[in-house]
């Protein structure tokens, strides 16, 4: 009884994990045994492991990896920077809000990776024009979601700042900023999707090291295996961002939890 | 006092064009003030000059040619996700037992750029529309897949149960209460879906391709012709603007019910 109970509450992660087994296990049996693998359009699992115990081990990986992230945290750190101060100006400031909105919503509307090519001949091949991408990017979530959530901020606390003599300092660091800061983690999510998008596009485009750019090099030379190796490390770091992100999102709001649209 | 009136009935109007306007004006007379170092002054270009080169590529049809190439691949990835999604999200939502195999899978595609996939389809169907149709549909159909899973889930189970008990099958629980109910969400999720789908575009177009407009954005990066460029993204942005607002408003048209939530792109 006691082993279905558990089974019953943690039904969702063990049968998730046994879907991965079978899917993986499937893979390897049906590229052993029934189709022989053509080693430069497919690959199998076992390939893949060794490929990763091998990159794992080795140094370029680890390059690739620091390369691409300072570009990213040099980019997301810009964003937050400058986006939270704009959002919380537009949510405070209802003409700012008029005035920037709509050109501010049509850039985060419209597909600002096609900017990439252009970045590239401008700030070079380097940290500096990855980082700039990944600026442009991710700093609208920030922007919009630290506006939105000035906008439901309660009245009352701002009243009871307001009857009590505080200043205008005190009104944005001791209500506005905690009750918008959920918010910002929610934008912080997206914006972590669309900063990658920008890494990843701008080392495609044209690097000479990153992870984005061994993904593309392994493809360039049918290095299949290394190439998984490199999309299954980065939808890690992807899902555990994402994660870590939802997480803060429980502990610092707990009652916005369940069915927000993702 | 008329001219006050009128500013203060359209201010979000006359502010939010205010500025745009003002954002064109200061960037066109940027060269009259200021005289770029001869390194920046290659990649500068002002708002006439995008115009001008606009009008000379349409006119010499160039841009039909490459925005029909591009516009297919868009629509023929979107539907695809759509064929896929949609089903497959409702399935999601009412059989448990799929739900939680495909969890991992799907939360993991979700959270990873699926741009990273590009490399892979490239290799594996060429250079050509296939790997352009199959990275758009890539996008865009976790958005409407996620989304019509939630909408399913957030059906209320009183109205399920009533149709249950005057006996109707899972087929007429899905056409009368099921589907209504999650159209909603499905809106908003082909809202995000379509920004994913012109993303897919654009970057399947700078790697895989030989044309569209993606290809020529590209191409004209690499020969310094920054008004292409600019032209480009210019097509690309007055495109998401548009279609995002039509969804936009076909979602608040049918779900004037529920909160506003933060803007998601």
């Amino acid at each position: 009884m006691r082993l279905r109970r558990y089974f019953s509450e943690h039904r969702r992660f063990w049968l998730g994990i046994a879907s991965l087994v079978l899917f993986v296990c499937a893979w390897q049996f049906v590229l052993t045994y029934l189709i022989p693998v053509n080693p430069f359009f497919f690959t199998k699992p076992s390939l893949i492991a060794e490929a990763f115990k091998e990159e794992i081990q080795g140094a370029r990986l680890w390059h690739d990896l620091a390369v691409s992230s300072r570009a990213f945290f040099w980019g997301f750190g810009a964003a937050v920077l400058v986006g939270i101060p704009v959002g919380l100006v537009m949510g405070w400031r209802r003409r700012v809000e008029y005035s920037l909105d709509p050109f501010l919503t049509a850039l985060y509307a419209s597909p600002l990776v096609a900017l990439a090519p252009l970045f590239i001949i401008v700030f070079g091949v380097g940290v500096a024009g990855k980082a700039a991408l990944v600026f442009l990017l991710s700093v609208f979530p920030f922007v919009f979601n630290t506006c939105a959530g000035v906008k439901s901020t309660e009245l009352l606390l701002i009243n009871v700042i307001r009857s009590f003599g505080g200043t205008e300092k005190d009104l944005y660091l001791k209500v506005i900023l905690p009750s918008t800061l959920p918010y910002i983690i929610a934008g912080a999510r997206i914006a972590i999707g669309r900063g990658l998008v920008g890494i990843i596009v701008g080392e495609f485009y044209a690097a000479s090291e990153g992870i984005g750019f061994a993904i593309s090099q392994a493809g360039d030379t049918y290095r299949l295996p290394e190439m998984f190796v490199g999309i299954i490390i980065l939808a890690l770091i992807a899902v555990a961002l994402t994660e870590l992100m939802r997480k803060l999102e429980l502990i610092l709001a707990p009652w916005r939890s369940g069915d927000e649209v993702r | 006092m008329k001219p006050k009136k009128i500013f203060t009935e359209h201010e979000s109007v006359i502010l939010g064009g205010g500025f745009i306007l003002f954002l064109l004006v200061f960037w066109e007379s940027v060269p009259l003030w200021y005289t770029l170092p001869k390194g920046m002054a290659l990649f500068f270009t002002t708002p006439s000059k995008i115009a001008a080169a606009f009008y000379e590529l349409l006119r010499d049809g160039t841009i039909e040619k490459h925005f029909y190439v591009s516009a297919v691949a868009f629509l023929a990835g979107l539907g695809l996700s759509i064929i896929i999604g949609l089903p497959l999200g409702l399935a999601l939502g009412r059989f448990r037992i799929l739900e939680d195999l495909l969890d991992p899978y799907i939360t993991a595609a979700n959270a990873t750029p699926r741009i990273v996939l590009l490399p892979l389809l490239i290799l594996w169907f060429g250079i050509g529309i296939w790997s352009k149709i199959l990275i758009v549909f890539a996008g865009a159909v976790f958005p409407l897949l996620i989304n019509t899973y939630i909408g399913v889930k957030n059906i209320n189970r009183v109205l399920v149960n009533v149709v249950r008990s005057f006996g109707a099958n899972e087929w007429q629980l899905m056409k009368i209460v099921v589907l209504p109910n999650s159209v909603p969400y499905i809106i908003a999720g082909l809202r995000l879906a379509i920004g994913r789908a012109i993303l897919g575009v654009v970057v399947g177009e700078f790697f895989g391709a030989s044309e569209g407009l993606g290809f020529m954005i590209a191409a004209a990066a690499t020969n310094y012709k920054v008004d292409v460029v600019f032209v480009g993204v210019g097509i690309f942005m007055a495109l998401s603007v548009i279609l995002t607002l039509a969804v936009k408003q076909l979602e608040s048209r049918l779900a004037n019910w529920r909160p506003e939530t933060a803007k998601t792109f």
